[in-house]
């Protein structure tokens, strides 16, 4: 008996050509044997093979075989290859690592990209006003300093662990590495751009601050990251070269230096150290910077708000809004993942 | 089974006589040299066969006898077939020619075969069914010429040829054509000296006289050699002297001075072929630069050069200052650093002020010292034209302190902006994995690494347009200086005596040979004409070049770009010398 199963094809009809060969086909001679000795009827039976296999196990009693198809590959069972069962992906999982986000949580966590913008904001505010002159240098610079001596007491007082090869002194030599090459640099800072257009000058820094945004490393920004660091510095010294004197370019380093490099170490020891006070900390610096902007063109002040307000408020919302819409399966065919802590092998 | 039968064309007309010659090994030829004439002593005639044998050291044998007979005399047929019995061969040659006819008749007879019926006109007709073939050869040519291996072979793998055996037989057996039929003695031979070719005179007194010679010079250049090395082995000397192309060809020609004047003769082919062209290049260099100097020193024409000299380096000393201000304003319109554009400019101002101060200083004394230089013309043109590369790369010196300047501050530059530029991305270069990895790097290092990168990237384009600026005059400079090696080396090395010779003496350099059919009659054996093929022209100069101590740059043209892009000096030409002075 043949049976030629057309359930899963795609096409309803099928004209199949087939060769059959005999065991007995040596012994007969003469005359090509001919096929349809064989076929009596044409009969078609309305089956699928899996009801036949089922029957043809146990001469079709029972609609169940004895033995249950097994998961295996090595054992010979009375199943085709491609037989699955009703089991069929019960091990599918889906969306098991979702993480379900509180609103407050999150809006908090997004004040600190919000905080970063407004240093931005609130360092192209200050350049602004020393390129008018309406802010002197020396002013500038007195209060950069006191900023940093104020920030190093309170980084002192929130304690915790500090660095074991940094001392003292050691920072006291930074800092006194930073302020002798600034200013010694300062005067080739201030003639570095002269002949280069103020648009482009302009585009340069607009392109590697708004890097120093994307690139900020948000999770931990206590050892500041290479590339956010350096366009910032970067986008800082082109501002700066556009200055009229080379005190200014030295005060506006100066500043940037602390906002930029100084000021995200103090934030992560205050989220870690004291938590209450961070919120306060973003609200208050977002603050300064709107009203600094506004003194210079109200427009940009209401870009900044809006800016900030959409960062800190909106974007939650989004997030969790989307998180119905995520859709991930898992199942037993992922990659597997190490969970373990591998780093008591460091030790 | 052909015998070929090299048969010299000079002993077509000999009297009778035996044969004398040579058994080709390997082949089956022989080669014919000279006929040994009746009357003669059969113990004479082996004595001075084995007298010849030890002096060539090829096997000299008695090949057979040859029969010419002249009006009147008789056949000596069966005086021959007897001589074969005093002369034990292996094969024993007949051949005999009548007058008025061209063809030849042959007869070999085998040792142990009987005697053969006469030379019967039948099908090329020998016994043992076997053909012989006569090449004729001009002796006198095939012993001069030497035979080159063919195109495309080395000379080491030149194999056994046949041809190669001939000519190295004929070659090598000059002392047998010492004596002549025409000598008092026993034994009376024509070869190609009894054509009556005289030798030139001259060519014998150069020989004789060419020994002693050798030996004066060679003790000449010894003492100069080893007297002045002591002193020129200090280091700055040696630098120096290995800058200045003069210095270079003159220990150029003392190499090849002692090339020429050892006594000992040369072997080899290509050693005299080398010591010949040599010395004819050194005579005609000679020639030449004497020809310069009877110009030169007529008509004030040194005192006039002189003039003008001093004129030019000031007028090359003012181009460049009009150059360097013009960098210092906006060239070609493009937007340079002011204040490293006025350093740089007052750096290299100051640097033609001095240097045409001390052009100044040196102006009353260059007539005088154009004088005595323009006498070293005398050593050959070859001096000359180094005197005047060096005249030119001191003047142009200022260029070159320039150019060096330049490079060097743009290959600092960046080099410190490809690393300073990996520093920004947050990574560093690992060296002993030979790759960027990223790295951590300090606040400070961050601080810094990012003040500098940003100084070095915005001053670049003016230190960028000063080095493309001196590196143009640089290699302009080191264009005209090539030229000028160029013209030397082709003096130098080119070989004017192999040229010479192919022209006016072509069958001495041979490629290989030509036949030409000069009698095929039916019955009688082939009859072929040898002629020297000789080799070309470009053949015979690419192979005699001397080689000279220049060497061309050997950096492509993608690994030149890429130096002048990265700011590594470029070095045109490193002279060959290894440091061989001291042999």
């Amino acid at each position: 008996m043949f049976c030629f199963d057309n359930t899963f094809s795609a096409v309803s009809e099928k004209i199949i050509f087939f060769e059959l060969i005999l065991d007995n086909m040596e012994d007969l001679e003469g005359g090509d044997p001919d096929w349809k000795e064989y076929v009596h009827g044409t009969d078609m039976l309305d089956m699928k093979l899996e009801d036949i296999m089922a029957m043809g196990a146990d001469g079709g009693s029972e609609a169940a075989p004895a033995t249950p198809w097994r998961k295996v590959l090595y054992e010979r069972q009375p199943f085709p290859d491609n037989y699955v069962d009703s089991r069929f992906l019960e091990e599918l999982r889906r969306n098991v690592g979702v993480r379900r986000y509180r609103y407050c949580a999150v809006a908090r966590e997004a004040g600190l990209v919000a905080q970063q913008v407004s240093c931005v904001a609130a360092v192209l505010t200050l350049w602004s006003y020393m390129a008018q002159g309406r802010l002197s240098p020396f002013m500038l610079l007195g209060a950069s300093l006191l900023c940093a001596l104020l920030g190093y007491v309170l980084y002192e007082a929130l304690g915790g662990p500090r660095g074991s090869e940094r001392t003292r002194w050691a920072d006291l030599q930074s800092a006194a590495i930073f302020l002798a090459f600034t200013f010694g640099f300062s005067p080739i800072l201030k003639t570095l751009t002269e002949s280069v257009s103020t648009d482009t000058v302009y585009a340069m820094s607009a392109v590697m601050l708004l890097a120093h945004l994307v690139s900020f490393p948000y999770a931990q920004p206590s050892p500041p990251g290479s590339l956010s660091l350096n366009a910032a510095l970067f986008g800082s010294v082109c501002l700066a070269s556009r200055l009229p004197g080379a005190l200014h370019a030295f005060a506006m380093l100066t500043c940037a230096l602390l906002v930029f490099a100084l000021w995200p170490c103090l934030l992560h020891r205050l989220r870690n150290r004291a938590p209450w006070t961070f919120p306060w900390a973003a609200v208050l610096l977002s603050l300064a910077a709107v009203t600094g902007l506004a003194t210079l063109s109200l427009g940009g002040a209401l870009l900044l708000v809006l800016a900030l307000l959409a960062l800190t408020l909106l974007c939650p919302l989004l997030l969790l809004r989307l998180q119905r819409h995520k859709d991930n399966i898992h199942g037993p065919w992922d990659e597997a993942e190490i969970h373990e802590d591998l780093s008591r092998f460091l030790h | 089974m052909v015998l070929k039968i090299f048969f010299p064309q000079c002993c077509n007309r000999a009297d009778s006589g035996l044969l004398v010659g040579r058994w080709v090994p390997g082949f089956d030829s022989v080669v014919v040299l000279a006929v040994i004439h009746y009357p003669f002593i059969p113990g004479q005639v082996k004595k001075y066969l084995s007298e010849m044998q030890s002096a060539i050291q090829l096997e000299l044998t008695v090949l057979g006898s040859w029969s010419m007979p002249k009006d009147g005399q008789e056949g000596m047929d069966s005086f021959l077939k007897d001589l074969s019995t005093i002369f034990p061969q292996g094969r024993w040659l007949q051949l005999s020619r009548e007058l008025g006819k061209r063809g030849f008749a042959c007869q070999v007879i085998g040792r142990d075969a009987a005697v053969p019926p006469r030379g019967q006109p039948k099908e090329g007709g020998d016994d043992e069914k076997e053909k012989v073939i006569f090449i004729h050869y001009d002796q006198r040519k095939v012993m001069l010429s030497h035979l080159h291996p063919a195109h495309g072979q080395e000379p080491a793998a030149e194999g056994v040829s046949e041809l190669r055996l001939v000519f190295q037989t004929v070659a090598q057996s000059q002392p047998l054509f010492f004596l002549d039929k025409y000598d008092d003695g026993p034994i009376k031979l024509t070869h190609w000296q009894s054509e009556g070719r005289e030798a030139s005179i001259l060519v014998e007194l150069i020989k004789q006289a060419s020994v002693p010679m050798c030996c004066v010079l060679l003790r000449a250049t010894g003492v100069r050699v080893t007297g002045s090395w002591r002193v020129l082995n200090m280091w700055p000397v040696r630098f120096v002297s290995s800058k200045l192309s003069t210095c270079v060809q003159l220990s150029h020609r003392t190499e090849h001075l002692q090339t020429i004047s050892s006594p000992r003769r040369a072997q080899q082919h290509a050693d005299f072929m080398r010591k010949a062209n040599i010395f004819v290049s050194f005579l005609v260099d000679i020639a030449l630069g004497l020809l310069l100097i009877s110009w030169l020193y007529r008509e004030n024409r040194i005192g006039r050069l002189a003039n003008t000299l001093v004129p030019v380096a000031d007028h090359v000393a003012k181009e460049l200052q009009e150059l360097l201000q013009w960098l210092m304003g906006a060239p070609a319109g493009l937007k340079m650093n002011r204040a490293l554009d006025q350093v740089l400019g007052r750096f290299f101002l100051y640097h033609i002020h001095l240097w045409i101060s001390y052009i100044h200083l040196l102006s009353p004394f260059i007539e005088m010292i154009l004088w005595y230089v323009g006498l070293s013309a005398c050593l050959g043109l070859t001096f000359a034209l180094s005197v005047v590369s060096d005249i030119v790369a001191l003047l142009t010196f200022h260029i070159y302190c320039f150019y060096v300047y330049g490079a060097r501050i743009y290959c600092l530059k960046i080099y410190g902006l490809s690393s300073l530029w990996r520093l920004f991305r947050g990574k560093k270069w690992n060296v002993l994995r030979q790759r960027v990895d990223s790295c951590s790097y300090d606040l400070d290092q961050l601080f810094i690494g990012t003040l500098l990168f940003t100084i070095l990237l915005f001053l670049l384009p003016t230190t960028a347009l000063y080095y493309l600026v001196f590196t143009l005059l640089r290699l302009g400079v080191v264009l005209l200086q090539g030229f000028i090696h160029l013209m030397i080396d082709i003096i130098n090395s080119f070989p004017l005596f192999a040229g010479g010779l192919r022209l006016f003496r072509p069958y001495r350099l041979a490629e290989g040979v030509k036949f030409k059919v000069l009698c095929e009659e039916p019955g009688m054996s082939l009859h072929l004409m040898m002629e020297i093929n000789p080799l070309k022209l470009s053949t015979a100069v690419q192979q005699y070049r001397i080689p000279t101590y220049s060497c061309y740059p050997k950096d492509s043209w993608a690994a030149l770009c890429k130096k002048l892009f990265v700011g590594d000096l470029i070095y045109p030409w490193t002279p060959l010398h290894k440091g061989s002075k001291e042999d």
